[in-house]
């Protein structure tokens, strides 16, 4: 029988995989995505515990959480190709615009 | 049993499609694995008999988000001089497996204490498109709203963000 720690062992691991991402890559494109992987860790998290207790709000909090990354996939994205037109580049320690100074 | 098997499957290609997402240098092969990540949480989701759920993710996920990532990452033309060279990649995933053990025995534990239930399909209408379109309308008609408009701003925000720069970026090519 699937118990329930079993689905929250993989959504945990999903969600841990994604703050690694974030932590340890310094390509935007995989920080990007590794957002999208937290998001989808909680998200299954949210489903399991709807199914747990048999309630559906927690399934309309994945539905919401699903179209903010919707939305969040349609800035990021522009925010990427702007800054890979400026600085023709995905590293993100050259994405210093924000500082003053050593800035050219 | 069969249940048991597919949960397995299921759970060891989304997490192996997350391990390759971390650990592939090009940025194509990382939205692959992520995409077989999104695919095998989508049936997940239907073994957790939220069938609305497993079709919003094919669509919306797998479908329109990670196409669009595809075709950004396609229509950048990313050279191998474009990529950020990550020396000290492996001992910071190492790191942050450090850091995430603590939360994750934290919250397994947690976890663990609960009265332990059958997750196994349902026969009912739990998690059809009819239930979920009702809880959705009648209980969270306000969280829907302000979504629709956040999406509005999104739309638009992307709009002017693409917009803007064109003719500085004439310039810049001279």
């Amino acid at each position: 029988m699937i118990s329930l720690t079993s689905y929250a062992f993989v959504s945990m691991i999903l969600f841990s995989i994604g703050v690694i991402g974030v932590i340890a890559r310094r390509n935007i494109f995989v920080i990007y995505m590794s957002i999208e992987l937290m998001l989808n860790g909680i998200t299954l998290f949210f489903v399991t515990f709807a199914r747990y207790h048999f309630n559906l709000d927690a399934q309309i909090i994945s539905i919401l959480v699903i179209a903010i990354a919707a939305a969040e996939a349609a800035i990021f994205l522009s925010v990427i190709i702007l800054l890979f037109r400026s600085k023709k580049s995905l590293d993100t320690d050259v994405f210093n615009t924000l500082t003053q100074g050593e800035n050219s | 049993m069969m249940a048991d098997i597919i949960f397995l499957a299921l759970s060891a290609f989304a997490i192996a499609g997350a391990i390759a997402m971390l650990i592939n240098k090009s940025p194509i092969y990382s939205a692959l694995g992520l995409l077989i990540t999104m695919l095998s949480i989508g049936g997940l989701f239907a073994l957790l008999s939220a069938s609305f759920l497993f079709m919003v993710q094919i669509i919306v996920y797998a479908g329109a988000i990670m196409t669009l990532i595809l075709f950004i990452l396609m229509f950048l033309n990313i050279k191998e001089e474009d990529l950020p060279n990550e020396p000290k990649k492996y001992p910071l995933i190492g790191l942050g497996l450090i850091l995430m053990i603590p939360l994750n025995v934290l919250v397994l534990k947690a976890i663990s204490n609960l009265p332990s239930k059958d997750l196994g399909i349902t026969n009912t209408d739990f998690g059809d498109i009819k239930p979920v379109g009702m809880a959705l309308y009648n209980n969270w008609l306000v969280s829907f709203e302000l979504i629709s408009i956040l999406l509005l701003v999104a739309l638009v925000g992307s709009i002017v963000l693409a917009k803007r720069r064109k003719p500085k970026e004439k310039r810049g090519e001279q």
